[in-house]
């Protein structure tokens, strides 16, 4: 991850990877030993990307699989963060949700997909509720473990200043665990979009990844992969984005430095 | 191995673990079976949990869950496999030499957060409908933690061991099997405990959207027909196949570690 020099060079030389293997890409189309059936010109997915962008078609796709990744992922951190806490400070939660989360636990999220349809319908309600699932356990595990590796001289010496338990959990309890949760969410955050493409693959009228199988259905490469490529730039500056605010406002942790 | 020199202290304590830990799952699903039994869901949407026992129970003993499952096994596993016979010597190699760092590095950084399951068309169409493609693709999705973490394992290996070796005249191929490898296993293995899981959730995503048999298949076939209960059974197995592979990784894992540090 270092750069071994830290030179003007340094970004230059992270980027050149890349930039030769996209050229050999595009040489290799060029020069016909890459036939177009099996993958389009570098150039022609970049104008098909371009077209998607600039005729806004991309777009409403690109809301509805951010409203669904977004509001289940919001539905897990809401909820797996008070109850992991809750979990870690009270016996009863624990004994109560444990076995239920142990249960999830080893299922691969997304073969839950076909169960909720049969529940939820095909809408957007099924997918949003498999995704907070699936979310919710990194979410609930690194809460749960942050909270109760809190360290117990904070909490005394808060006590002993006559700091009321409501207030101990607000000022002392979650700030010491956000750093776990802080992990827990970029995890399911990543988690969040696997889950989101395998469930507008399997059925679905709108999205990013309805708009791949799509795409890929009727044969047209060079925009089924611009939207993979779109895809994955979303999902990478998803992840920078939530890095960058991380760094902000956890700045007073040492990890954010 | 403690619990032989006193067994009479170790096997109650055992037992009552596993119990506490059990227990609360046993109540759970029996107040699963009690809910629905009362009738306050319907049944046909959320079956009581022994009727789903018993359709597992028929799906294996009538054979028809073997052949889904044996598709589904051994597509995850060819391609672990493939990608740890690939993965482990690159990242290695992206550990120990300059250039091979330079240039793979970034790639399997750029290409890290790219959700893999999205190229299911693309490698349909390169590969085909049948297990072809799905084997690929989770070889692909395999090869970037393995990649990784062997990357890592290799990489942080103090040179201090390395020149002491190179000191007393080890060839360079004898400093890799002798020093780098062995130090470098542990984060290695980390990344077979990460490719494992990956390698059953992709194998289970493709057969659901491009079929061609396999679990995930029998998953959307039950969603069709609206069988809740074969859709339960299906899920059970796959859960249980993914918790025993991890298992047989970790086993195996204690096997080969057995003197590493972090192995206490």
């Amino acid at each position: 991850m270092t750069t071994p020099r830290r030179t003007w060079l340094g970004p230059l030389a992270s980027v050149a990877p890349l930039l030769i293997v996209l050229a050999a890409w595009q040489l290799a189309s060029a020069a016909g030993a890459l036939p177009k059936a099996v993958l389009p010109a570098l150039t022609d997915v970049a104008k098909a990307l371009a077209a998607l962008i600039g005729s806004g078609e991309i777009f409403p796709h690109t809301l509805a699989s951010l409203a669904r990744a977004g509001i289940g992922l919001a539905v897990a951190v809401v909820v797996g963060i008070a109850l992991g806490i809750a979990m870690a400070r009270m016996r009863v939660v624990r004994l109560a949700f444990e076995p239920f989360l142990l249960l999830i636990y080893p299922v691969p999220k997304p073969a839950l997909i076909p169960l909720f349809m049969i529940w939820l319908g095909i809408g957007d309600f099924s997918k949003i509720a498999v995704i907070a699932l699936g979310c919710l356990l990194p979410v609930v595990t690194a809460a749960f473990n942050g909270a109760r590796s809190v360290d117990e001289v904070l909490l005394w010496s808060a006590r002993a200043r006559g700091v009321s338990e409501r207030r101990l959990l607000w000022r002392v309890v979650l700030p010491a665990t956000l750093p776990q949760i802080a992990t827990g969410v970029r995890t399911a955050l990543a988690i969040s979009i696997i889950i989101l493409v395998s469930s507008e693959f399997l059925s679905s009228q709108e999205g990013l990844g309805y708009l791949i199988s799509s795409y890929g259905g009727v044969g047209a490469d060079d925009s089924m992969l611009a939207v993979v490529i779109y895809l994955a730039a979303i999902g990478y500056a998803l992840d920078r984005l939530y890095l960058a605010a991380l760094r902000r406002f956890m700045s007073w942790h040492a990890f954010a430095h | 191995m403690r619990s032989r020199t006193e067994p009479s202290q170790g096997e109650p304590s055992r037992a009552a673990g596993a119990l506490a830990r059990y227990l609360p799952i046993g109540v759970l699903l029996l107040a699963w079976e009690l809910v629905t039994r009362l009738g306050w869901v319907n049944p046909f949407v959320f079956p009581p949990v022994s009727e789903i026992l018993l359709r597992w129970i028929a799906l294996i003993g009538d054979g028809s869950m073997f052949t889904p499952l044996k598709d589904t096994l051994w597509r995850a596993l060819t391609g672990l496999a493939g990608a740890i016979a690939v993965g482990v010597p690159l990242g290695i190699l992206m550990g120990r030499q300059r250039w091979a760092e330079w240039f793979f590095e970034p790639l399997f950084s750029f290409a890290f957060p790219l959700p893999k399951i999205a190229l299911i068309p693309l490698f349909v169409q390169w590969f085909g409908l049948f297990d072809l493609s799905k084997v690929m693709l989770i070889f692909t999705d395999c090869l970037f933690p393995l990649v990784v973490f062997s990357y890592h394992g290799a990489k942080g290996v103090s040179p201090i061991y390395v020149w002491s070796a190179q000191a007393r005249g080890a060839s360079r191929w004898r400093v890799l099997r002798r020093v780098v490898l062995p130090m470098a296993l542990a984060s290695v293995y980390d990344g077979v405990l990460v490719a494992v899981v990956v390698a059953l959730l992709v194998a289970v995503v493709t057969e659901m959207v491009s079929g061609g048999s396999g679990l995930g298949q029998t998953m959307i076939r039950a969603y069709r027909y609206g069988d809740v209960r074969t859709a339960f059974a299906t899920l059970l197995t796959i859960s249980l196949i993914g918790a025993a592979l991890y298992r047989v990784a970790q086993a195996l894992r204690g096997r080969f570690l057995s003197w590493h540090v972090g192995e206490a």
